[in-house]
């Protein structure tokens, strides 16, 4: 596999998961107005933080338009102009696609092709107006099914590995953001009782990450903010908690190195590694003496410092020493880079 | 009869054009036998679900992504190559005919490259003048000497053939550097399945699933190492080339990586790939990028889509470049005139197949000709591609041909003239019903230890009424090709 190949393969699963979850946030937002009584900026705007686009938005508005539902779901949805907007990343996805269409299988490509075609076209426009649940839920359902049409007809190989590692790692920085939100709307709490607002925003929190019901499934845990930020912390097993994709990180990363001894990939194992040490060491209750904020930015950078150690390690490889030996050291793997590559 | 009634929906008003050969009704409008069952069988679908079809067809274009990136547009936008429904048909004895000149063509211009790249006998025996060839853009000192594994210079060609008014096939161009299309051909053969599914399943068509194995098989074959060590890649100039999707698609089907330049480098006059696990190395490159750009420390020193060390590499015999380096030499349209020499010279054989008169404008008596008649005559500029650097006299304005009189006077070498032939049409769906528009053909020969020549080709056709360009840079658009075998007539 070639590394651009590696790369693209990277970061079209960290595009199409942010496709998913943008539009799960935007339709669970949607739903969560009807429940409370909130300032419409207290309901919109923390999606455009989250997003880490305020200050763009804000320039590009140049109102006080967080208050307004249709300008923020218009920017995070449509706008070309905002690189984080469901439009912008799944034409990152498309355009990631498209260039390594050798490599994936084509159920893959038809799947996000579709999509992004469907979404060019003016009956997802139609559908935006006339049935705005149903056209977040399409999108949804479409990058859900991207993943499962990788995993049934994808060679589970390196290229399927590097995507996978990119999943994991977005959803690792994108759990880590989805919680901030609620430190965003009303800061920092420590409280057991909810009100009735707070407790219908932890369980906005948990519909963001489509996490309520493997959280009622923790059934000595009652609906808390500190029950919610636990579960999405550190639940072993929740497919989306930081700590699960931080672990799922590691191991997709001893997947695509070669076998030991080598110094292939050493730097980011090391850094995720050293995350998931401090991360395991923590508990919700040393996080929310430390503050919930704090820790949550550490995360993000942390992978965001992953990203950049994977890239350095296997992406942006320098031919280093003579290409020869190292040749026949790779020729020994056996044929799993042939089938790549050859 | 309920075929009779069906027949008048879609053909019903059908005319060839006059002076022009059709390929599917003769000159009194009947139904050749070859394509009878064919139009058949479009007939008994009816205007409307023709037309539902057409639809369909084009939805499965772009929903593949089949599509070619248009430069003028920097936002890198797709667009489908247009495509009509109704096939073009060969028959089976015909295509037979046209496979045997078509093979013994690539052999006289594999052995014409070996010959100037080497010890220049057509040049020293003046079959050929050695200023027209040494002269040529395409030749390339650069490689003088340097032979190809197995001799082989092209292997992959596509050769534009268009019929007259007599209906002979004769040669219009040879396209031995990196000749585009096949992967439309399959694409669209994919496509007329999907939509005529019954069509397809009651005429006897010959197969073009085969391409990409042949053209791995004659890859591989090719390599300095053949014990499979080395791998087989793909070279793109990138996503924004507007033959991407073809590159992708070959490298698929094919099962090998597609690369850029950046992803290869050179090292001890070996070709490596970059990958996550450290060097791989590269014994074939099917390369999609021309000469020039191909490797700045031998050519241009500005390209970025090259690899530098390559042609040094490829010198060394470290690694096989297809199409080889140079043949620009053998494409060139001012050495096309002499083509049915070199199959004389080299095979002693006579050419099986006709080309179109030319007049080679280096030649002083050609040249005065050519300067009279201007507004007779099709003036192609020798190293242009795409239907660019051309103008058909006989449509063109007066300030034109005033224009081009003057840029053959001031530059002969560089253009060549022949008459306008009278390209054959085939019905084409338009939007006021089927009307007759030309069409030329591009069949594709792949050669390594074999020659194959894949059944077919693609055929282009000019959607524009009355034109005669069939690029799909100016209008152009395709049809599937459908030889059809002897056994179902």
């Amino acid at each position: 596999m070639i590394s651009r190949v590696a790369e693209s393969c990277f970061w079209l699963n960290r595009y199409v998961e942010r496709v998913e979850v943008l539009a799960r946030m935007l339709d669970v937002n949607l739903a969560f107005q009807l429940d409370v009584a909130l300032p419409d900026a207290e309901r919109w705007r923390p999606l455009v933080v989250v997003n880490g686009q305020e200050e763009d938005f804000l320039e590009r508005t140049q109102t006080a338009a967080v208050d307004d539902p249709e300008t923020v779901q218009d920017y995070l949805t449509w706008s070309e102009d905002n690189p984080s907007s469901i439009q912008s990343s799944l034409r990152a996805a498309r355009e990631n696609a498209r260039t390594i269409r050798e490599t994936i299988s084509l159920e893959m490509w038809e799947t996000l092709n579709d999509l992004w075609v469907w979404l060019g076209d003016r009956a997802a426009r139609r559908l935006y107006d006339a049935d705005r649940h149903d056209f977040y839920v399409h999108l949804r359902d479409r990058c859900l099914l991207f993943h499962g049409v990788a995993q049934a007809t994808m060679l589970h190989e390196d290229p399927f590995e590097f995507m996978r590692l990119g999943t994991a790692l977005e959803r690792s920085a994108l759990t880590a953001r989805v919680l901030d939100i609620k430190y965003e709307s009303v800061g920092r709490t420590e409280e057991t009782e909810e009100t009735p607002t707070g407790a219908a925003q932890w369980l906005a929190t948990l519909r963001f990450c489509s996490g309520v019901e493997p959280f009622l499934k923790r059934d000595d845990k009652p609906l808390s903010g500190r029950a919610v930020a636990e579960f999405l912390l550190f639940d072993a097993s929740f497919p989306r908690s930081v700590l699960h994709n931080l672990d799922r990180t590691r191991n997709f990363l001893v997947l695509v190195r070669p076998p030991t001894p080598t110094s292939v990939g050493e730097r980011s194992y090391a850094i995720v590694c050293e995350t998931l040490e401090a991360l395991r060491a923590m508990t919700i209750d040393s996080v929310l003496e430390r503050g919930l904020h704090d820790v949550l930015t550490w995360i993000v950078e942390a992978t965001a410092r992953i990203g950049g150690a994977i890239h350095a390690d296997f992406f942006d490889p320098r031919p280093l020493g003579s290409a020869a030996e190292r040749t026949t050291s790779l020729r020994e793997e056996g044929s799993q880079q042939q089938t790549q590559s050859g | 009869m309920p075929k009779q009634a069906n027949f008048s929906r879609i053909f019903e008003s059908y005319r060839p054009l006059p002076g022009a050969f059709d390929e599917c009704f003769d000159a009194d409008g009947r139904v050749r036998s070859e394509a009878a069952r064919v139009i058949e069988l479009l007939e008994g679908l009816g205007r409307k679900e023709f037309r539902a079809r057409q639809r369909l067809a084009d939805s499965t274009f772009l929903k593949g992504g089949i599509t070619f990136s248009v430069y003028s547009d920097d936002r890198g936008s797709e667009r489908i190559f247009p495509f009509d429904l109704i096939p073009r048909i060969i028959p089976a004895a015909e295509w037979k005919r046209l496979r045997s000149g078509l093979e013994q063509r690539i052999r006289a211009l594999n052995a014409f490259l070996a010959d100037v790249y080497t010890d220049q006998r057509i040049l020293e025996e003046k079959i050929v003048p050695r200023d027209l060839v040494l002269g040529a853009k395409g030749y390339t000192p650069q490689v003088k000497g340097i032979l190809p594994p197995g001799g082989i210079y092209v292997h992959i060609a596509g050769i534009d053939l268009i019929r007259g008014p007599d209906g002979e096939f004769v040669m219009l161009e040879d396209n031995a550097r990196t000749p585009s299309g096949v992967s439309y051909v399959i694409e669209n053969r994919m496509v007329m399945k999907k939509v005529f599914p019954r069509v397809f399943a009651q005429s006897h068509v010959a197969g073009v699933e085969g391409y990409p194995i042949q053209l791995r098989q004659a890859l591989d074959s090719v390599g300095p190492a053949p014990d499979g060590e080395g791998a087989t890649v793909v070279l793109t100039p990138g996503p924004y080339n507007s033959a991407y999707f073809e590159h992708s698609f070959l490298a698929r089907r094919m099962g090998v990586s597609l690369v850029e330049g950046r992803d290869l480098f050179v090292e001890n006059d070996r070709v490596y790939a970059k990958t996550p696990l450290g060097p791989r190395r590269i014994d074939v490159i099917y390369r999609r990028i021309d000469d020039p750009f191909l490797d700045p420390e031998a050519f241009r020193k500005d390209s970025q889509l090259g690899v530098p060390g390559l042609i040094r590499a490829y010198a060394k015999g470290n690694v096989a470049l297809a199409n080889a380096v140079g043949n620009g030499v053998a494409d060139d349209k001012g050495i096309y005139p002499f083509v049915p020499d070199m199959i004389r010279f080299y095979l002693s054989e006579e050419p099986i197949l006709g080309q179109v008169p030319t007049y080679v404008c280096d030649r002083p008596d050609d040249l005065s000709y050519v300067l009279e008649h201007v507004g007779d005559l099709v003036i192609k500029a020798v190293n242009e591609a795409g239907g660019y650097g051309m103008l058909i006299g006989p449509q063109a304005s007066r300030r034109e041909r005033a224009d081009f009189r003057e840029r053959v006077r001031a530059n002969p070498r560089n253009y060549i003239a022949q008459p306008r032939i009278e390209l054959s049409t085939c019905p084409t769906w338009t939007h006021k019903g089927v009307g007759p528009r030309r069409v030329d053909l591009r069949p594709y020969v792949v050669t390594g230890r074999d020659t194959w020549v894949l059944p077919g080709g693609l055929t282009r056709v000019a959607l524009v009424e009355g034109s005669y360009v069939v690029n799909s840079s100016q209008g152009g658009g395709s049809k599937d090709t459908w030889v059809i075998e002897e056994s179902w007539r």
